[in-house]
């Protein structure tokens, strides 16, 4: 126990890079203070965020179903959504700290017993899920609270509903992934199974995003519901049958002072405690043998080709263009940064771009939607695009996290004789390349749904290069000015990376605030171009010029 | 030629001086050995002479090239290998190097000769095609040591360039150390082992807790030994006077 406790301290520390107790004799750092500060008012400003679009969904959902007396739903819907959601973002954490580095390899010489090593890592990744699980029903038994004024022992169940139910999720995650990587083993391609499996969680992700778009759209149609909710061939009593932890605390929670609530309780914890349960006690052996080999490679020897070899590949580029060259091979060859980088700009457009193709005739032949349309493509259409390329363009996370990928190298990158402005212009680059790609993508496939004409595309594309460029810039700015130096795995330094959370929520504001502007004021295309072209190619320039100079002086003064 | 007068650091998160005052010349076609206790300031003091860390005191010339003043010369004029050769897993060997040459500007013809040259003598030219992630430690520190060799560097700075190599290439390394000095180049690096120092210096420094307890040549070194005493046994007591000055 004592092992698993500290283990799992360990993994804690390790996945969240908790900061480590002063050092005696520390110097007070003022600056460190403000950025804890800064920090902390990062996560208020997330955790805001996130309560107010857990609250409003959940407001919604309610406002729909208590019309007709099925505001018991309410509490369904949010177990539901509580295993969803942890399933979605647990299948990630899981997979991207699956193996953290050669630490673990370690663990595996120690006198660990498998179940420990494996009990411990799936204990520190439940307690941030929980933490989710917690938060997104809290909202609802508030709002539920309030409305209905339920027995006390609402909240209590609530609570411990909300611990159980990323159990499972946890489970059915590690459940698919232990499996998958055992296999890998045998094909002795664990980067490719990692991409795999990455791509499996993200459209995990987008899917229940999907679903529940549509579930909310469904709630404003009565007749939908009282054909899908109501009765003996209910949604619900589908759900009941299919995912019992929901239903379950479905139950516990509709009359919360009976012995039904109790006993419903109890079989929740017993169901959802057997999922890890089983997990940990039949898997834990496949998942330490999984480990092993983790950061095997195959080597290619060269043999007689040498020579060849080295004529064929050591050839002179501009310095400039290999550092370049550089920044784009260490992000697309670490799975876990193409993934939550540049991969994004394919991915989204891939699983839009089929939603697309497959409704557009049906979508553009709405009579309703006429009028919209012609609205769109009287110009409102290429704002439409010229965000959705700015938001593609700046969603890849390149620039903002650029210092921060590069820490363990960085000692060596600061003795080579290039100038700071130089090396991080080179990150500027590789991200603006990335902008071009994603605004193309963003305004491509917009102008093809909407059917706008070269006119509007090419001001709709000249609009996100510029925003896009912008705000790869500020991302870059950011990371210069606090950048995340050190962690145990790569993807810390970019999943948990306050100037990703940033720069995606300025990104998000920019194009929503943006956007929201353009269509009140009902903005002329000359209007357009010059707040959303010029403007931010303005300010674009006027970032840059300082850029260098700040970059070397903050360069300099990193201690690696 | 390297210079390095009153050099001083404190790192931002501790209050103890890693380098304190410290000044070390090292002449053409030398070899120079930087020895201490662990946590002495060795790498301290070679970050500070390379331009990974700024000092709060002193200067750095390279080849009488001042490093503040004008960084990019001083460093071109330095080949560096570094003390933790974890880096550019993601990349292939050949990579690495390509971009090393690209960065100090190596013609075609140089690098392609002086990597099959210094990958050859190490044995890892058959393994250029290959991720450096999945090079072993030794492996990775060839692959440093050839990289920092394409310039063909006036200063060859190494720090502990022989943890984790054999023997074998452990004595190429200390040859070729030779082979540069001998041919009026600067060579300058840090270990632990007074028997690799021994073996190989012109001229050495002992330091402890960021200060120089001995600075001279080989002979002066010996000359304060005792007829019984070995150097190793001289070091242990530099170092440990050094401890009960501090404490
Ligand atoms: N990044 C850092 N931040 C804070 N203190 C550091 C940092 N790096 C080194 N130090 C401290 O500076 C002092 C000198 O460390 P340095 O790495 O220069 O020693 P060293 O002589 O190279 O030791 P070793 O033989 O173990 O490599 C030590 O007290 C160490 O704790
Ligand atoms: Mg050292």
């Amino acid at each position: 126990m004592k092992v698993f406790l500290s283990l799992t301290g360990l993994y804690l520390k390790s996945f969240y890079n908790l900061p480590a107790k002063a050092a005696k004799g520390a110097k007070f750092d003022p600056k460190t203070a403000l950025k804890t500060l800064g920090i902390g008012l990062l996560v208020l400003l997330v955790v805001g965020q996130m309560g107010f679009i857990f609250g409003a969904s959940n407001m919604a959902t309610y406002e729909a179903l208590a019309p007709l007396g099925l505001q018991g739903i309410v509490l369904l819907n949010v177990a539901v959504i509580a295993t969803v959601l942890t399933l979605a973002i647990g299948f990630l954490t899981a997979l991207s700290t699956y193996f953290m580095n050669d630490m673990e390899l370690q663990f595996l010489a120690m006198p660990i017993k498998p179940r420990e090593l494996f009990a411990a890592k799936f204990a520190a990744i439940y307690l941030s899920e929980a933490a989710i699980s917690v938060f997104f029903v809290a909202t609802a038994l508030v709002i539920f609270g309030i409305k209905e004024a339920p027995h006390p022992l609402f909240y209590i169940w609530g609570f411990k509903a909300a611990l159980l139910l990323p159990l499972p999720a946890l489970a059915i995650s590690y459940l698919i992934q232990i499996p998958l990587m055992g296999f890998a083993r045998f094909l002795k391609n664990k980067q490719a199974i990692l991409l795999i499996g990455g791509v499996i969680g993200l459209v995990m992700a987008l899917g229940f995003n999907i679903y529940y778009q549509t579930m909310l759209g469904r709630l404003q149609d009565p007749a939908w519901i009282a054909a899908n909710m109501a009765g003996p061939d209910a949604l619900l009593t589908k759900l009941g049958r299919s995912y019992p932890p929901a239903y379950l605390t479905w139950r516990a929670l509709s009359a919360p002072a009976s012995w039904d609530a109790v006993l419903s309780l109890l079989g929740l914890a017993a169901v959802c405690v057997a999922g890890p349960a089983l997990v940990i006690l039949g898997l834990s052996g496949r998942y330490a043998k999984s480990l092993v080999g983790f950061n095997e490679s195959h080597i290619k020897k060269l043999g007689a080709g040498a020579d060849a070899f080295l004529r064929a590949k050591l050839v002179k580029r501009p310095a400039f263009l290999s550092l370049v060259a550089r920044e784009l091979r260490m992000m697309n060859r670490e799975p876990m940064y193409m993934l939550n980088g540049p991969f994004i700009i394919v991915l989204m457009p891939v699983i839009l771009g089929i939603m697309v193709v497959v409704q557009r005739d049906a979508f553009l032949g709405d009579p309703d939607m006429a009028g919209l349309l012609a609205m769109m493509q009287g110009g409102a259409g290429a704002i439409v695009a010229a965000l959705s390329g700015v938001f593609l363009g700046s969603a890849t996370s390149i620039t903002c996290t650029s210092l921060s990928r590069d820490a363990k190298a960085l000692p060596y990158l600061k003795s080579l004789p290039i100038s700071a402005g130089r090396y991080m212009l080179a990150k500027l680059v590789h991200g603006l390349a990335f902008a071009a790609f994603g605004s193309a993508m963003g305004v491509g496939l917009v102008a093809y749904a909407l059917r706008l004409g070269l006119g509007d595309i090419a001001a709709a594309f000249g609009a996100a290069l510029a925003m896009g460029a912008l705000l790869n810039l500020g991302g870059l700015w950011l990371d210069t000015a606090n950048p995340r130096l050190r962690w145990d795995n790569p993807i810390a330094a970019m999943k948990q990376n306050p100037n990703a959370v940033i720069a995606i929520f300025g990104a998000m504001g920019l194009a929503g605030g943006g956007g929201y502007l353009a269509f009140t004021t009902g903005m002329s295309t000359g209007a357009f171009a010059l707040w959303f072209g010029l403007v931010p190619a303005a300010a674009f320039v006027a970032l840059l010029l300082p850029y260098p100079r700040y970059a070397a002086r903050r360069l300099a003064a990193i201690e690696v | 030629m390297i210079e390095l007068s009153g050099i001083s650091k404190t790192y931002a998160k501790s209050a103890v001086k890693a380098v304190d005052g410290l000044s070390v010349t090292v002449k053409d076609g030398e070899i120079f050995g930087f020895l201490g206790p662990n946590g002495a300031g060795k790498t301290t003091t070679i970050k500070a002479l390379t331009g990974v860390l700024k000092a709060d005191e002193g200067s750095v010339r390279i080849d009488g090239v001042d490093l503040t003043a004008e960084p990019i010369a001083a460093k071109r004029r330095i080949g560096y290998v570094t003390d933790n050769p974890e880096l550019f897993a993601r990349l292939k060997a050949a990579e690495y190097l390509n971009f090393v040459a690209d960065i100090y500007g190596v013609g075609d013809a140089d690098r392609r000769e002086r990597t099959a040259r210094y990958a050859g003598l190490f044995g890892i030219k058959d393994a250029l095609a290959a991720s450096i992630g999945s090079f072993s430690h030794g492996m990775k520190q060839k692959l440093l040591v050839t990289a920092s060799l394409l310039h063909d560097p006036a200063n060859w700075i190494l720090d502990e360039p022989m943890v984790g190599l054999d023997p074998k290439s452990a004595f190429n390394l200390k040859e070729l150390m030779r082979e540069r000095a001998a041919a009026g180049k600067t060579v300058f690096f840090s270990t632990h082992v007074m028997e690799v120092a021994e073996k190989l210096c012109d001229r050495l420094a002992i330091i402890n807790r960021g200060k120089i307890v001995f600075i001279g040549a080989l002979a002066e070194l010996k000359a304060l030994r005792g007829a019984d005493g070995s150097l190793e046994k001289l070091f242990l007591e530099l170092v440990d006077e050094g401890e009960g000055a501090q404490a």
